[in-house]
């Protein structure tokens, strides 16, 4: 592999990394799994690099990659916590235990996401977030326009219900 | 109600939009991977080895061998190339492009620091020819240019604020320094 290669490679790296880091920061809830994923989305885009066909879309192809790698490390760490959290009514427990009487608006934010099923949280985050168009969302997704926009209907009021709960406390 | 459900999402997204830092070590460990499949085995167990204490005995004739060795080295050590980014003069940058061109033949960049002149900064294929890229010295301020493919075909720097030229073709910004 020539050290060209490389170089040229590391350029793209660094300028998609805040915009695809944000993705995946909010999608996973965590920082560490968040990089893990980025990480492997750059490293597999730069091995399969001869399947992007489209020189003008590399970022959307990307940004695919990224959105599967997403799902990947979502379902691992859904299987993580089922493994270690069996009590429901202890966690249920210490949760109140440990929140604050103002819960900060970052911490809001993050438990209306993490309520979300991740297919909600996927569309809304990639329409009202990264505001791609419903088109685009399909072509990442592989899901329906029509399907997508009921998910991110569903999202939207999901989270006006969970957000006007915690202003009511 | 609906309007103060609306509000309290509506901060919720502006909050989200905001760009979150991401740990820039994160370039360094994508590239190690990159330069080296299955590298990660192998790094790790090399640097268990180097990590083991073990007890080196080096005599004072051998010991000032070695100093003088790495003094030599270190003298002739070639000078590094700029990187994007690396200041060379007082307001001169050396700032890389990259492009993802697929099956071009030929990619040139062209800008306003060339004139738009196509002949005057080809780009070098790496990767197989899927990745294009030159490196060039830029004076500080901003700076409009775009990807010219196989001589013909226009195109604007995906990863990079969009301009429009004059004449209505797509083209990007890069602003340096300041």
């Amino acid at each position: 592999m020539r050290a060209g290669d490389q170089a040229a490679y590391a350029v793209l790296v660094a300028r998609y990394r805040a915009r695809l880091g944000r993705y995946a920061v909010h999608m996973l809830g965590d920082r560490d799994d968040a990089e893990e994923a980025l990480q492997d989305a750059f490293v597999r885009a730069y091995r399969s690099i001869a399947r992007c066909q489209d020189d003008a879309k590399f970022g959307a192809w990307l940004f695919g990659i990224l959105v599967n790698r997403c799902r990947t490390a979502g379902r691992r760490a859904a299987r993580r916590q089922r493994m270690f959290v069996r009590d429901d009514a202890s966690l249920a427990r210490a949760a109140a235990a440990e929140q604050p009487e103002a819960p900060d608006w970052d911490i809001t934010i993050r438990r209306a996401l993490d309520r979300l099923a991740p297919a909600l949280r996927e569309a809304f985050l990639l329409k009202h977030v990264e505001e791609l168009e419903y088109e685009a969302m399909a072509e990442l997704t592989g899901a329906k326009v029509s399907a997508l926009k009921m998910r991110v209907l569903r999202a939207r009021e999901q989270l006006r219900a969970l957000l006007s709960e915690v202003e009511r406390v | 109600m609906f309007e103060h459900d609306d509000d309290a999402l509506n901060r919720m997204i502006d909050r989200l939009r905001e760009p979150v830092e991401m740990d820039p070590r994160l370039d360094t460990r994508v590239m190690t991977r990159v330069a080296s499949p299955g590298f990660g085995a192998r790094a790790a167990s090399a640097w268990e080895w180097l990590r083991r204490p073990r007890a080196v005995v080096i005599s004072p004739i051998t010991g000032l061998g070695l100093a003088a060795a790495i003094a030599v080295l270190v003298w002739f050590l070639p000078t590094r190339a700029p990187e994007r980014g690396e200041p060379l003069a007082s307001d001169v940058t050396a700032v890389q492009f990259v492009v993802v061109a697929p099956g071009a033949e030929s990619v040139s960049l062209v800008g306003d620091f060339n004139d738009w002149d196509a002949r005057l900064t080809p780009m070098c294929a790496v990767r197989d020819g899927r990745l294009w890229t030159v490196t060039i010295p830029l004076a500080a301020g901003r700076h409009r240019y775009a990807f010219l493919v196989n001589g013909a075909r226009w195109l604007a720097d995906p990863s990079a604020p969009r301009a429009q030229d004059d004449f209505g073709a797509p083209s990007s910004v890069v602003t340096v320094g300041g």
